[in-house]
């Protein structure tokens, strides 16, 4: 027992050793990123690596990081499922005592004591991406964010001037009613529930001013979607989340949504939805409109990427959204340097784009698709 | 002859003593490193960091440390811990439970888990790989079919129950009440493993079965035993979770169960049975914990402490391999 | 060594334990028939006979591990029936296995107590330190209750085992070959140990091979052959030329060989020079073409030690090989193999045989690289050589795919050999070859041997059965303790003399011969 305390204690005192750190060394820090001419240090946490949507955010924050005279970090958790490692490195961003911080959050409520402690350590919490949203703790000075809400309800007006699909969604009956199926990647992150429900919203609202459609929407899948109809449903929006964010799971939960009978159309949103449902779709070659198994289907998605981009392009997926992930980059770092220096800011929507084969080689829109 | 035996003696001691040293001394130079390289490594909140990266891990090593020696494995802890966990929070926000039943929740949940796995291995004579190889999918379907695939948010300090977090996590001044729980655990543990007729037999069961057996023993009942402690201290390592990190995702905690046996080994636990101790395994956690946070002081991305933990985890197998070449020298 | 005190125990009512026709079978093997045994207040009683004469088999039944099937055993005056180990244990029958039976990584006191450290639950180290240290130095041993066995030699490991069983009050000790791994010293203390717990009336019962520590230790010595008790004598009158007698001197049912077939002409095809390992001393001989070699030995002797350093499963420390004159160089089996030379193991369920393959597969396992080509293995080819082998050395097997492990225990070590014919090995090691096989297939395999010889082939055999080696051998050599003690030629040999070389021991030695 003896021999046990003293190493124990041994070890605290060790680790207590590095606790009671000199003030010195941590002051230099502190003040050397609030000095001009030494470059401030500017942390970002994103929400993962997985994707190339975040490297062309990174590449954004670079880029206006080396014109702003900035030191970044860029780091985010192994995928989108891990709160704790997102927890984590947060903690260790935080315990280097940034100017300020720059974060898309996986969890608020995970993150809320660090947040807390980045309010008293007058550390300016900038969102990039999904934000943070709910903060209750003041940390959050403004967000640089896509209105997800917006950008998706975009998808549902692109599909309704689509002559296929109103003459799908007329052909509708309570006897034989049609199904839109939501393909969502994950159930904790913030932006993607805004545009399921951004989508599911807009879609609702738009069927429903229809003639002899009030009242005969359904949402059905997911609990913290479900809608019933007042009157027999004619068109089920049918929600399928996979378990977790992992390619096998997202593929399985696409295939569950093809297996329907009378589907007409697939939302798929976000870059991970959008390659399961290619995923489960042979590669997207049983979209093919003239030979496909499904190829009366509609898919509409959301981001864009190598393989969703070359979807649009030939036409298995009718459009996409997309965000403009290098401006959120841009934006997050601007923000983030006008908080340092104390100026007055507020939150930036960094917009979002239609694009389908007709338009995703116009330069403006071109530039927002990210590989 | 009986001089040269004991200095033997005395040789091998003074090896095994050793290796406990080797692993501290380790966990020494790497605070000192990344106290260097690392940026703001030294310091307070980095120290808070690397305790609260420790609790979990910490708790589910202690268990695991126990399964161990008996030569068994427990590969169900991770998930356990999150099934535990995510049951806890269906039963907080959806059941509305009050909040320290939930806790208890967890624990049983997790402990159940335990003596499924107990039973099984002990009565039905199954390996313990396969067995908590099984457990594993099942805790970590079972978590989730509760749970039905939603997300679990525990409360927060400032919302109504939040005085769980003060309690197990930090109170409300920053002090880590996670470290003062594991200190207690860990003596807790550290008396049954050297005190009390299971941590002898947890020994002797490790060290040779059937020499165990014949000496009047009943096997089964102390390794199931064994197995609910295990899954105890991960239901314990799901409450500190629960408040360290208070989102549980579903369908999460596979791969956890590592960094419990990672620690265990670099604490000098034999894979084999017989040997091993809490103090190593503490060491070991904190080795961890250490690597993890220092390697992020030093912005290197999950991938490299990842790969870093492996390189870890093999320099402490054969640390210990040479360790136990050297002392069966000493005896020839 | 004390002195013994034997001319006291001459009254019958000094008498503790009888057992009186002892009667047991396992699966068809009668083990014991009508076994007779009684042990005397203090009293150290020896109890020989050759491997498998069920002297360890008696014993189990004693300490309650095995039931009889017919018997009874009258202990202190009553009629006893231990149904456990550890009923037998609570009564004062203890017995020392001939393994040692300890918990490697606790501690002497620790192991002594184990099951029975404490009333509750909490454990106090200090309470079993104490009693352990009262308990060694009640026996003198120098050994400190706190420390692990794995940091004991084995011959202190031993002594902390026979405390663990006197520790229960024993009455009566078995003490099953427990100088089997002891250094000579070890073995010293080992026996002022007994000679202690004798003079306090323990009774020991002590089975050994080595007759010449039976000769200074024992008191009285029973002697069992065949599962059966031939006879018990006062070790001050016998001597032990009159115990190994009784010892071997069931009718050897095949005729020995009288003298050697091997032409004095033949070549060498096998030589080896000063082969050592930690368990094998400088071990030299010559092996001609023709010739069937005998290694005999007591368990333990080393043989299958000097098996394995030829074939290159042991690393050697010292030694050479020369095969057909030239010195080789084998590093592992697959070079012993490439040079021509097949092991048949003892065990060859574990070592020999893939149980769950066929005859085909196991037959062809060692040469699959001459019947494939670029990876592929020719089955036809493989069936038709196997074939050929199940016809020339008669397997009887329905078919060659039948699964080795439904095939008679002849059989399938025929198949063994078939898989070293197949490889062309001239030069075959049979480690204990008829070990497990019944009486009708043993013949059938010496016939094949004595085939394999006249075809041009060599043997190496390694036999704990005198019988059989005095029938199959050209030339035996003696090993006793990793040495050969003796090269005997088929002509010189026979039971005695081999016995009196496999137990040449330098305990008290010098006593006898």
């Amino acid at each position: 027992m003896k021999k046990i305390i003293t190493v124990s204690l041994a070890a605290m005192l060790i680790l207590s050793g590095c606790g009671s750190a000199p003030p010195t060394k941590s002051q230099a820090n502190g003040s050397s990123s609030a000095t001009a001419g030494a470059q401030p240090y500017v942390a970002m946490d994103a929400k993962g690596f997985q994707f190339q949507y975040w490297q062309v955010v990174e590449k954004g924050a670079q880029d206006e990081a080396k014109k702003l005279n900035i030191k970044i970090t860029f780091q985010g958790p192994d995928n989108e499922s891990d709160v704790a490692q997102q927890v984590d490195m947060v903690n260790a961003d935080l315990a280097k005592k940034p100017a300020a911080l720059c974060l898309a959050a996986l969890s608020t409520t995970a993150l809320s004591s660090q947040l807390s402690k980045a309010k008293s350590m007058g550390i300016p919490v900038i969102g990039f991406d999904s934000g943070v949203p709910n903060d209750s703790s003041g940390a959050l000075v403004a967000t640089a964010a896509t209105d997800s809400v917006k950008a998706a309800a975009m998808a549902a007006d692109h599909l309704f001037d689509n002559q296929d699909f109103k003459a799908a969604l007329t052909k509708a009956t309570t006897a034989n009613p049609v199904v839109i199926g939501v393909l969502s990647q994950d159930a904790t992150s913030a932006s993607i529930i805004q545009r399921t429900t951004g989508f599911i919203n807009e879609m609702v609202a738009k069927i429903q001013s229809e003639p002899n459609f009030a009242n005969a929407v359904e949402v059905t899948g997911q609990k913290k979607y479900n809608k019933a109809s007042s009157s027999p449903a004619k068109v089920n929006i049918a929600v399928s989340i996979p378990p977790s964010t992992v390619q096998s799971d997202v593929q399985n939960s696409a295939q569950q949504l093809l297996n329907q009978k009378n589907l007409i159309v697939i939302f798929a949103s976000n870059e991970g939805a959008a390659d399961g449902m290619l995923s489960a779709t042979n590669d997207g070659s049983d979209l093919n409109r003239s030979t496909g198994k499904y190829k009366n289907l509609l898919v509409v998605g959301f981001d864009a990427g190598k393989n969703q981009k070359a979807a649009v392009k030939s036409k298995e997926f009718l459009g996409s959204i997309t965000q403009d992930p290098y401006t959120i980059g841009v934006d997050a770092v601007l923000l983030a340097s006008k908080a340092i220096k104390g100026e007055p800011v507020s939150n930036i929507d960094t917009g979002a784009k239609w694009y389908d084969s007709t338009n995703m080689d116009n330069p403006d829109i071109a530039q927002l698709l990210y590989n | 002859m009986v001089n040269g035996e004991k200095s033997g003696v005395l040789e091998a001691i003074r090896r095994s003593g050793l290796q406990k040293l080797l692993a501290l001394g380790a966990l020494l130079i790497m605070c000192t490193f990344f106290s260097i390289f690392g940026q703001n490594f030294f310091s307070h909140s980095a120290f808070m960091n690397i305790l609260d990266a420790s609790y979990y891990i910490g708790f589910m090593a202690i268990g695991q440390t126990f399964v161990i020696i008996t030569g068994g494995i427990d590969l169900s802890v991770g998930t356990v811990m999150m099934s535990g966990a995510l049951i806890g929070g269906v039963a907080y926000n959806v059941w509305h439970w009050p909040i320290a039943f939930c806790l208890v929740v967890i624990v049983i949940v997790a402990t159940i888990f335990g003596l499924i796995n107990g039973l099984l291995i002990a009565k039905l004579h199954l390996p313990p790989f396969i067995v908590t190889l099984g457990t594993q999918f099942i805790s970590l379907g079972f978590g989730s079919i509760v749970a039905e695939v939603q997300t679990q948010q525990y409360p927060t300090v400032n919302q109504a129950d939040g005085w769980f977090k003060t309690a197990f996590y930090r109170t409300q001044g920053g002090f880590p009440m996670g470290a003062v729980f594991l200190l207690l655990f860990f003596i807790a543990a550290y008396i049954l493993l050297t005190r009390t007729k299971l941590g002898r037999y947890t020994y002797a069961i490790g060290s040779n079965e059937e020499a165990a057996r014949i000496s009047g023993i009943n096997i089964d009942k102390w390794k199931v035993i064994v197995y609910v402690l295990s899954g105890f201290s991960a239901g314990l390592a799901g409450i500190l979770y629960a408040a360290t990190y208070t989102t549980i995702v579903p369908q999460t905690g596979n791969g956890l169960e590592l960094y419990a046996i990672a620690a265990v080994v670099i604490g000098g636990t034999s894979l084999a049975g017989g040997v091993g101790s809490l103090v190593g395994s503490l060491i070991g956690v904190f080795i961890m914990t250490v690597l993890k946070d220092g390697l992020m002081s030093m912005n290197m991305q999950s991938q490299w402490q990842i790969f870093f933990t492996g390189v870890v985890v093999i320099l402490a197998v054969l640390l210990d391999i040479y360790r136990s070449k050297k002392a069966a020298q000493v005896k020839n | 060594m004390g002195e013994r005190n034997a001319n006291t125990l001459t009254n019958e009512s000094q008498k503790v334990l009888e057992m009186l026709g002892i009667d047991k079978r396992f699966q068809g093997v009668h083990a014991l028939k009508e076994c007779t045994f009684e042990l005397r207040k203090g009293e150290v009683h020896a109890l020989v006979g050759e491997n498998g004469a069920g002297k360890s088999t008696l014993m189990k039944i004693l300490t309650g591990i095995y039931q009889p099937d017919k018997g009874e055993i009258v202990y202190n005056g009553k009629k006893v029936h231990f149904r456990t180990a550890k009923e037998a244990q609570v009564a004062g029958i203890s017995i020392v296995h001939q393994e040692l039976n300890l918990m490697n990584h606790l501690t002497a006191a620790q192991n002594i107590f184990v099951g029975r450290e404490a009333k509750g639950f909490m454990t106090d180290d200090r309470v079993i330190n104490e009693r352990t240290r009262k308990l060694f130095d009640s026996l003198n041993l120098n050994i400190k209750p706190t420390d692990k066995i794995s940091f004991l030699t084995i011959g202190k490991a031993q002594m902390v085992e026979i405390a663990k069983a006197i520790s229960f009050e024993a009455n009566i000790l078995v003490l099953d070959e427990p100088t089997a791994a002891l250094t000579i010293s070890e073995t010293e203390e080992l026996f002022n140990m007994m000679n202690e717990l004798r003079a306090k009336g323990v009774s020991i019962i002590y089975i050994s091979h080595r007759l010449e520590e039976i000769e200074v230790m024992a008191d009285r010595v029973t002697v069992m052959r065949d599962g059966q008790y031939v006879g018990t004598l006062v070790m001050k009158d016998a001597t032990l030329d009159q115990i190994i007698k009784m010892m071997v001197g069931r009718t050897i049912y095949e005729e020995p060989k009288t003298k050697s077939h091997v032409k004095p002409d033949a070549p060498v095809v096998l030589e080896t020079k000063n082969l050592s390992s930690p368990l094998v001393k400088d071990v030299s001989f010559l092996l001609r073409q023709g010739e069937i070699l005998g290694f005999a030995g007591l368990i333990g002797a080393g043989r299958t030690e000097v098996a394995r350093l030829v074939i290159g499963a042991d690393r050697r420390f010292r030694g050479d090989i020369f095969v057909s004159g030239r010195q080789v160089n084998i590093k592992c089996p697959k070079d012993a193999v490439s040079h021509g030379i097949g092991y048949l193991s003892e065990d060859r369920k574990r070592y020999g045989l893939a149980l769950g393959l066929s005859v085909t597969d196991n037959a062809m396992l060692a040469s699959l690289d001459d019947y494939a080509s670029s990876g592929f293995i020719n089955q036809r080819k493989c069936e038709q050589e196997t074939y050929k082998y199940i016809k020339s050395i008669d397997i009887k097997t329905p078919s060659s795919r039948q699964i080795i492990r439904n095939l008679s225990g002849g059989n399938q070590q025929k198949v063994v050999i078939a898989k070293w014919l197949i490889k062309n090995c001239d030069i075959l090691i049979f480690d204990e070859p008829t070990r497990g096989i019944d009486i009708g297939a043993k013949s059938e395999i010496y016939k094949l041997m004595n085939d394999l010889v006249n075809r041009g082939r060599s043997i190496i055999m390694i036999s704990s059965e005198l019988p059989e080696l005095l029938r199959m051998s050209d030339r035996i050599i003696v090993m006793c303790e990793g040495a050969k003690t003796k090269e005997l030629d088929i002509s010189e040999a026979d039971s005695e003399i081999i016995m009196k070389y496999a137990t040449l021991n330098d305990v008290g030695g010098k006593k006898h011969g």
